[in-house]
């Protein structure tokens, strides 16, 4: 574990990525308390304000500190993102596993509907099922979940194929184990690399998704610190203030680019001989 | 011998080579004087890892970037290499040296013809046009024995067998009239008659054209055939070189012998039991057929007809009680298919009998079959799952079988890991932490905790290096004593096989030649493929021709 965590490190993209990720997810565990801000007392006489000493990141529309905001928004906007990856990832992952695994037509079928899944943009996609499930954060997280699954189906089982083939998964079928036994056991935990470095990439693709949505008005609703909705409100005031517009692009950009630089560091760090 | 005393076209002068790793300097080759005269084959054998490949790579002034070459000189006909510019060294490669690899599928590039890598080589070191390169790679490959060379310059690799290949390379490797060939194990990849081809062809163009010869291979009874002097290196030093004759007759070095004596020979038998051949046999297979491939879907929907690959074609044999049965054969003979459709990873045509049990199919073959019939695959790095640990790669078939006796899984994982001579501790272990060896042990313990009266071992000491193939053969041997366990040898080892099998099953293009016993094997009324088979075989050194 520590030899693989210097391999992580050695690389400069894993050790930027390390670096901003471990700086988002203390954000997202001690924010709420360093806030010197309440995140929705109104504040009418200080709106539109620069950045100060009182108000480090300036004010927005109703004079609510934008610090606090973003400090506050990360839980929603960051763990709904890992959530919704994580979710999307076991499903996508099982899913492409136990077509690689049965073969032949049955993982013809699954694969086929899976291209007719990915063939609708992701977006879209997402809208669709928040429009059919109604605009929740909740529904949000369901629908960027299975707007992501079929894409790491694919990554999974093309991975899973190569592993299908080793004779460790003939032994295991020559000595009579169950189906479930060799997909979850035998060839799952040697498809896991690939999938944790698509996992940490998607994080900041679930973020940018996550902006969007809130941002169409369909994720978060106000007024809750969400970054996407403080984006979408921002718009209408970025020519009094450009600083609510820009704090919280900025956010969600270094969340997103943390995530893939840590991707990139996971990839090698993983595959030591590549 | 007055060839010693010519000055020698190649001369590798106390070369010493490191690597540098992340765990500190890895010494790739230690003082390594070597030196070939005009006309002289050297032979350079040892096992994997012993820097044979690095020092092929070093004479060809290609290594990689984490290469240190700490001390000593390559000189080619007296000119240091090391000190070459890198364009000095691009006009060597091809027209003063040249090389020619293990496998002939990967050396060639599928994308361009075969006249074009060729015609390339002599284009750009003998200064010829298109033209006047394209006829005389013709002439080059009429040389090399091809029959069609004008057809062949033309096709792309993947229209070219193995052995064609092959031929291409030698054949691009000797276009410029290179002083020295470096032949890195070039009949590795090749079956053993064509490789036996190969080798001849190697023998005839070395004698007509006087070129210095490196001669790299793992294998000592081929190298003491093509091979005047020998050289024998093992971690990166050569601890002995000299004559063939002297070397395989009064080796003085103790690694040296210890490979000879590894070096399977026929005329040895290690077995001496005899199945009981009056007893009822413990498997009959019956006409078993193997095809690949499944009927397209629209070729099912417009009633179009569909050729499908056949693995094997109604192929019948029985195994008695205790018996080691071998099957031999080139790779794509249908050997492995076999070993498949025998443990159900195969959907097969035909039945196969098991101690009384008729089974004519995956559906058939229930815990009680599974655990009595076990297999062992070739490459305990692939039939290893490397993410599980040792002791639990080998509580599987005590799970699924039910252990027998008392005693804790723990106690019982301890004691499979003792019968084939590796610590208890390994148990904790990681496939990647073990060597080639202990790996393939741990896949026989898998294979014998369910206290199987069958196994299949499909070409288990393929992988191996000689030497670790001996002790794996005792092993086996040692377990069929004790347990009288029944097995279905498959490997393309003549050798070997005949050292240890009662009976040899003879396979050719998916069908079953013959079956006969291991003393009559090499007798003259014989299948003409299986004296074909045999005649190809390299004897070892050191043993006469009379055992043929």
């Amino acid at each position: 574990m520590t030899e693989f965590l210097k391999r992580l490190l050695r690389t400069p993209q894993g050790a930027i990525g390390v670096a901003i990720v471990g700086l988002v997810l203390l954000v997202v565990i001690i924010g709420p308390w360093v806030a010197p801000h309440d995140p929705e007392s109104l504040a009418p006489l200080q709106r539109y304000k620069g950045s100060s000493l009182t108000y480090l990141l300036g004010t927005d529309q109703y004079g609510r500190d934008i610090f606090s905001r973003l400090l506050i928004g990360a839980r929603a906007t960051v763990i709904m993102a890992m959530l919704a990856t994580l979710a999307g990832t076991v499903v996508g992952a099982l899913i492409g596993t136990t077509s690689a695994f049965l073969g032949g037509r049955a993982d013809e079928a699954i694969m086929r509907t899976i291209d007719a899944v990915m063939s609708i943009p992701s977006l879209l996609f997402a809208l669709l099922v928040v429009n059919l499930l109604g605009s929740s954060i909740v529904n949000a997280l369901v629908a960027v979940a299975v707007a992501f699954a079929p894409g790491m189906a694919r990554i999974t089982r093309s991975v899973a194929l190569s592993v299908r083939k080793q004779d460790y998964i003939n032994a295991a079928i020559a000595r009579g184990e169950s189906a479930r036994f060799v997909i979850v056991r035998e060839m799952l935990p040697n498809v896991i690399a690939p999938i944790i470095v698509e996992m940490t990439i998607r994080v900041s693709f679930a973020v940018m998704l996550f902006a969007t949505l809130s941002f169409l008005g369909l994720g978060a609703q106000p007024p809750a610190a969400e970054w996407g909705l403080m984006v979408s409100e921002a718009r209408r005031y970025m020519h009094l203030s450009a600083g609510i517009l820009i704090w919280p692009s900025i956010a969600i950009a270094l969340v997103a680019i943390g995530f893939n630089l840590l991707g990139d560091g996971l990839r090698d760090a993983l595959n030591p001989r590549a | 011998m007055t060839e010693t005393t010519k000055t020698p076209v190649l001369q590798i002068d106390n070369y010493s080579l490191d690597y540098r790793t992340a765990t500190g300097a890895f010494h790739a080759l230690r003082n390594v004087s070597l030196d070939i005269t005009p006309g002289e084959i050297l032979g350079l054998v040892g096992e994997s890892g012993s820097g044979k490949t690095s020092l092929a790579w070093s004479i060809m002034r290609y290594l990689p970037g984490n290469a240190r070459e700490v001390g000593g000189a390559i000189r080619l006909g007296g000119e240091d290499l090391a000190k070459k510019s890198a364009a000095e060294i691009g006009a060597i490669r091809g027209k003063r040296i040249s090389m020619v690899f293990q496998d002939p599928s990967t050396s060639l590039n599928p994308t361009l013809s075969v006249g074009r890598q060729l015609s390339e080589v002599l284009m750009r070191h003998r200064g010829l046009t298109r033209k006047q390169a394209w006829a005389e790679g013709e002439e080059m490959l009429a040389r090399v024995g091809l029959k069609t060379p004008a057809q062949m310059m033309a096709r792309m690799p993947h229209e070219a067998s193995g052995g064609e290949k092959q031929r291409v390379v030698i054949a691009t490797a000797f276009a410029c009239n290179p002083e020295c060939i470096i032949f890195d194990e070039p009949t590795t990849a090749l079956d053993v008659i064509t490789s036996r081809q190969i080798l001849n062809l190697f023998v005839e163009l070395q004698a007509e054209t006087g070129v210095a010869s490196l001669y790299i291979s793992h294998d000592l009874a081929l190298v003491s055939r093509t091979a005047k002097r020998v050289a024998v290196i093992r971690r990166g030093e050569v601890v002995e070189q000299g004559e063939v004759s002297a070397i395989f007759h009064d080796p003085q070095n103790d690694y040296t012998r210890q490979l000879i004596a590894a070096v399977p020979n026929p005329a040895i038998r290690l077995v001496e039991s005899r199945p009981d051949a009056t007893a009822a046999p413990l498997v009959k297979v019956e006409n078993v057929s193997v095809h690949y491939g499944r009927k397209p879907f629209f070729a099912a929907l417009t009633g179009r007809a569909h050729e499908r690959v056949v693995g094997n074609r109604a192929v019948s044999l029985s195994v008695q009680p205790g018996e080691i049965l071998g099957i031999v054969g080139e790779s794509g003979s249908g050997k492995s298919t076999l070993a498949k459709a025998m443990t159900g990873l195969n959907p097969f045509e035909g039945k196969i009998w098991f101690d009384g049990k008729s089974i004519s199919g995956v559906s058939d073959m229930d815990t009680g079959y599974r655990k009595d019939v076990q297999i062992i695959f070739q490459h305990p790095d692939a039939s290893l799952n490397p993410r599980h640990r040792i002791g639990e790669i080998l509580s599987r078939p005590l799970k699924l079988y039910g252990g027998e006796g008392s005693g804790s899984q723990a106690q019982k994982i301890g004691d499979l890991l003792e019968q084939v001579s590796l610590p208890r501790s390994h148990a904790d272990r990681y496939p990647h932490q073990l060597s080639g060896g202990e790996k393939q042990r741990v896949a026989i313990a898998r294979a014998f905790a369910s206290k199987p009266k069958l196994v299949i071992c499909d070409e288990i000491t393929s992988a191996l290096d000689v030497s670790v193939q001996a002790s794996i053969v005792r092993l086996l041997l040692e377990l069929q004593r004790v347990h009288d366990t029944a097995y279905l040898f498959i490997t393309h080892d003549l050798n070997l096989v005949r050292q240890i099998a009662h009976r040899i099953a003879v396979m050719y293009h998916g069908e079953l030649v013959e079956i006969a016993r291991a003393e009559d094997i090499s007798s003259p009324d014989r299948a003409d493929y299986t004296r074909r088979l045999i005649e190809a075989v390299p004897i070892p050194a050191g043993t006469t021709a009379a055992a043929n």
